[in-house]
């Protein structure tokens, strides 16, 4: 029998392209990786009661989620244009409502950006949140003691003090004490760097005594109007009745004590931008690493969305049909990514 | 043959993206609204739902292509749903009770709290008496 006899091969597999159907079942994959994002955060979200809602602990801005909607249902629409022009061999064309597209894109992770420093301004970042008002003293404890640790490295690093157990911020403020009351300086300090550090020597450590006595007052959970160290605190102590304890400490008399702080000449400045308003959030670590788990990897997908039509715009002139599958599929790739906005902008933006 | 199965459909595509635009003003006016909760829900979701329709009718041609389509994102749905359905009954409906401990804690907390800015505002009322 010979070969030629044979009937001819059945004609199988999806009518489309082998590119197409490449895109479509990769599309299918990435419908899988975002219901995971999408779903883990519906259920987590119905099963945290109180989850936080209120834009004004959120920051969360509907107006530019609103705007970058509107602003990737502008760039499908010049995608689906540019398609036709491919089709329609309209190369020039296609290319200009590429280069439209492109630049929305931009212009949309330029609004994201916007949006991200709103909340790095704010300190709504995982696992910066305090849930509960004692988290929030504890976390205003520890940006203070940062601000004190930062104004005291200016008297080590320019060698007014020998120091030699950095940890020990106490030794490191009775030295800066001693600089400030007229010491003497250590070899090779400038005598003229000295004279322009020592009369805020007494503010700083000002400050570290201000930061000790909150610290203190956290950790015997005392009220600041209470003394909580020393032969007062002692004293105090062998006063209570039976069953009496000292009234706790407070997150409205952190507040108080924080707003007094910010009020200082010579270090107000330092300690507004070093310790955040304190905030309590509950569920607040779960939204904001739900927020930029599930806004990264979109943002991540439009950066290579860029990048496809980037390929395709810098074929210029060289621009031609062959490039009609590669624009179509670019083009399904961006509808996905507009597809998840779509949900992404209703669930994260409007539903409080 | 992709192509040509949706060159012969014609497609307004300036109206689809019209009824994209209208959407998105209706789900902001949903938000501003102030409607019950569950209402502004169902009615933001019904609006999603239209648009991602739109965009996959006819801004990915869904509408004109063949069967395919089905064999294809059919399990691709259904794979995708069956996370969040699993999650549902340990996260979903019995994860942060009242009795848990988080939820403990920051309740003790916030009534200490709440207590105290009550006082300071009955405070704070009374010497402006």
């Amino acid at each position: 029998m010979s070969h030629s006899a044979q009937p001819s091969a059945l004609k199988m597999g999806i009518p489309i392209p082998n590119s197409k159907l490449g895109m479509w079942l990769f599309l299918g994959t990435e419908i899988m990786f975002f219901t995971a994002f999408i779903g883990s955060y519906i259920v987590l979200r119905l099963g945290s009661h109180g989850w936080p809602s209120n834009p004004a602990d959120t920051h969360i801005n509907v107006f530019l989620g609103g705007v970058n909607t509107f602003v990737l249902i502008v760039s499908s629409y010049l995608v689906v244009l540019a398609h036709e022009a491919m089709v329609s061999r309209d190369f020039s064309r296609a290319r200009r409502f590429l280069t439209g597209t492109l630049g929305l894109a931009f212009l949309f992770l330029g609004i994201k950006a916007v949006e991200y420093a709103g909340k790095f301004s704010h300190d709504i970042l995982p696992g910066h949140i305090a849930e509960t008002p004692l988290q929030a003293m504890r976390k205003v404890d520890r940006e203070l003691e940062r601000v004190v640790r930062r104004r005291f490295a200016v008297y080590s690093d320019y060698r007014m003090i020998d120091v030699t157990q950095r940890d020990d911020i106490s030794t490191v403020a009775n030295q800066i004490a001693a600089f400030g009351a007229g010491a003497e300086l250590p070899k090779g300090a400038s005598d003229s760097r000295a004279e322009v550090l020592r009369p805020q020597a007494a503010k700083d450590v000002e400050l570290f005594r201000q930061y000790s006595r909150l610290h203190e007052h956290l950790v015997a959970d005392v009220s600041l109007s209470m003394p909580a160290s020393g032969p007062e605190y002692g004293a105090a102590r062998a006063a209570l009745k039976p069953g009496e304890s000292f009234p706790p400490l407070t997150l409205s008399e952190v507040e108080e004590f924080l707003e007094l702080l910010r009020k200082d000449e010579t270090w107000g400045g330092a300690v507004s931008s070093g310790v955040f308003q304190p905030h309590v959030m509950l569920y607040g670590n779960l939204f904001a690493s739900i927020y930029f788990l599930i806004t990264g990897f979109h943002a991540i997908h439009v950066v290579v969305g860029m990048i496809l039509f980037a390929v395709v715009l810098l074929q210029r002139d060289r621009l031609d049909e062959k490039w009609s599958d590669f624009v179509e599929n670019s083009g399904l790739y961006w509808h996905f990514v507009d597809l998840v906005w779509i949900f992404v902008f209703p669930l994260l933006y409007i539903i409080h | 043959m992709s192509h040509d199965s949706h060159a012969t459909h014609h497609v307004n595509y300036l109206a689809i993206f019209l009824v994209l635009c209208c959407c998105t003003a209706l789900s902001v006016v949903f938000d501003v609204l102030h409607f019950a909760k569950p209402v502004t829900i169902v009615l933001v979701f019904a609006v999603a739902v239209a648009k991602a329709l739109c965009v996959m009718m006819f801004f990915m041609h869904l509408k004109f292509e063949g069967n395919w389509k089905y064999v294809l994102l059919a399990p691709t749905t259904i794979l995708a749903i069956g996370l969040p359905l699993a999650l549902m009954p340990d996260i979903g409906v019995s994860y942060y009770t009242s009795t848990a401990p988080q939820a403990g804690a920051w309740g003790r907390d916030v009534a200490a709290w709440e207590a105290t800015q009550r006082a300071n505002a009955k405070a704070g009322g009374a010497a402006h008496e």
